[in-house]
């Protein structure tokens, strides 16, 4: 796939034309479907979105190399929270869902002893990742969010917070490789069997998801982190 | 497939002929002959053929066996036999193509020991796990740690270490709940043993 640089002038119908993953990127700015010609700044002032951030955002996501550098400081913090809170709602409410339907499909369709073990494995996966995404939504986003509150109003508050952004980076890596392991088992280990797809579908979807949660932790680290380390220099 | 097959014979006749038959064979995409003893060793490591079809007095016993270190022992190498040489060193190599063998009989040798050598090569650093690290995967997703592991099989956690490294390599599953689905998959460990 080939990378695109996203400008104010794009056309979001051109976004997802040439990089599928816009698909899901839109909707956690409200956009839905439907989009016309519009460009990406009509679409921004129609919806009440800021433009640069809508451009860093899906630049970040879609670009593996982007660098958003001086853009950060401009950056609205709370419309950032708002989005990576609108991404877990995706994943909780639309993707694991679909994912649960999958495995258990695929449970139904193939008869192996293994092949509970394997459900049982892929809960275990879903809980970290659903306990990993409440540790995000109920810590470390409230955090940031009196944080910047602070910084603007200078009323808030968070000398007895006892927590800092730090904690926050190392802990993406058990949960790709309890994904990984699980592609592994699908694709090399699993013996072939006769499953109308759904191994293919379950697959697919679980390396969707993957790259999903790949991006996501990208604007976690480039954008959200470098962001609130700024703020916590300023409190000192 | 980029298989390719040497032939090292000094009859050009015979040589032809060999390669006639090989060629049609369409395993090889490519079949180098050599006409003389002098520099086969050379030609062996530019080449890196997957199969030799030598005269045997191009070289002797030693010399067979400094050919198959070369390639670490993933060379086939075929005697081709209109000579009379002893029976012992003939009997060191994989095969024998007569100059009387039809060409049926010629290329069921050569397909055969082709397969042969495939099957090895699959087998090899992939897939089996060795009886010490089926050992250590029955404890691990039994829930052992790696001190407990080290204590039951009477090694150092060093090694029940480096033999996790190895498995995990091998079957590209890291976590132990992964691994279990694998053993049960595999009938290392019944679905009783982790409920």
């Amino acid at each position: 796939m080939t990378e695109i640089i996203v400008s104010a002038k794009t056309k979001l119908a051109d976004i997802i034309m040439q990089d599928k993953r816009a698909l899901v990127l839109f909707p956690r700015f409200g956009i839905e479907l439907g989009v016309g010609n519009r460009s990406v700044k009509q679409e921004c002032i129609n919806k009440g979105i800021d433009t640069d951030f809508f451009l860093l955002m899906v630049n970040v996501f879609l670009n593996k190399n982007y660098f958003p550098g001086g853009k950060l400081k401009k950056l609205d913090v709370d419309m950032l929270l708002r989005y990576l809170e609108n991404s877990h709602q995706y994943y909780l409410e639309e993707k694991i869902p679909y994912l649960e339907q999958l495995i258990e499909e695929f449970k139904k369709r193939v008869d192996h002893p293994a092949t509970k073990q394997l459900e049982r494995f892929f809960m275990q996966y879903i809980t970290e990742v659903k306990e990993h995404l409440a540790y995000e939504d109920q810590t470390a986003f409230p955090y940031v969010a009196a944080l910047s509150e602070q910084v603007k109003s200078s009323k808030a508050d968070i000398s007895d917070i006892d927590y800092h952004i730090g904690v926050f980076e190392e802990r993406h890596d058990n949960i790709e490789e309890k994904l990984s392991d699980l592609k592994a088992l699908l694709i090399q280990h699993f013996p072939p069997h006769n499953d109308r797809y759904i191994r293919i579908r379950l697959l697919n979807e679980l390396m969707d998801f993957e790259e999903d949660l790949i991006n996501h932790a990208r604007i976690e680290d480039k954008v959200l982190i470098p962001i609130v380390e700024q703020l916590e220099k300023k409190i000192g | 497939m980029s298989e390719t097959l040497l032939i090292a014979e000094q009859s050009e006749i015979i040589r032809k002929g060999l390669f006639q038959i090989t060629h049609d064979l369409n395993v090889f995409s490519s079949i180098k002959e050599l006409a003389c003893p002098s520099g086969i060793k050379d030609v062996i490591i530019r080449y890196k053929p997957s199969m030799l079809i030598v005269n045997p007095s191009f070289i002797n016993a030693q010399g067979l066996s400094e050919l198959k270190e070369l390639t670490n022992g993933e060379m086939p190498v075929i005697a081709i036999v209109y000579a009379l040489f002893d029976d012992d060193y003939i009997g060191l190599f994989d095969d024998v193509v007569m100059v009387g063998d039809t060409r049926q009989k010629i290329r069921k040798k050569i397909t055969e020991l082709l397969n042969k050598t495939l099957e090895k090569d699959n087998r090899k650093p992939e897939d089996a796990l060795s009886s010490r690290e089926l050992d250590v995967l029955k404890l691990l997703v039994r829930g052992n740690s790696n001190k407990e592991i080290s204590d039951k099989l009477f090694i150092s956690t060093h090694t029940v270490i480096s033999h996790r490294k190895n498995i995990t390599q091998k079957l590209n599953i890291k976590s132990v709940a992964g691994l279990t689905v694998y053993a049960i998959l595999n009938q290392i460990i019944s679905m009783d043993d982790v409920s």
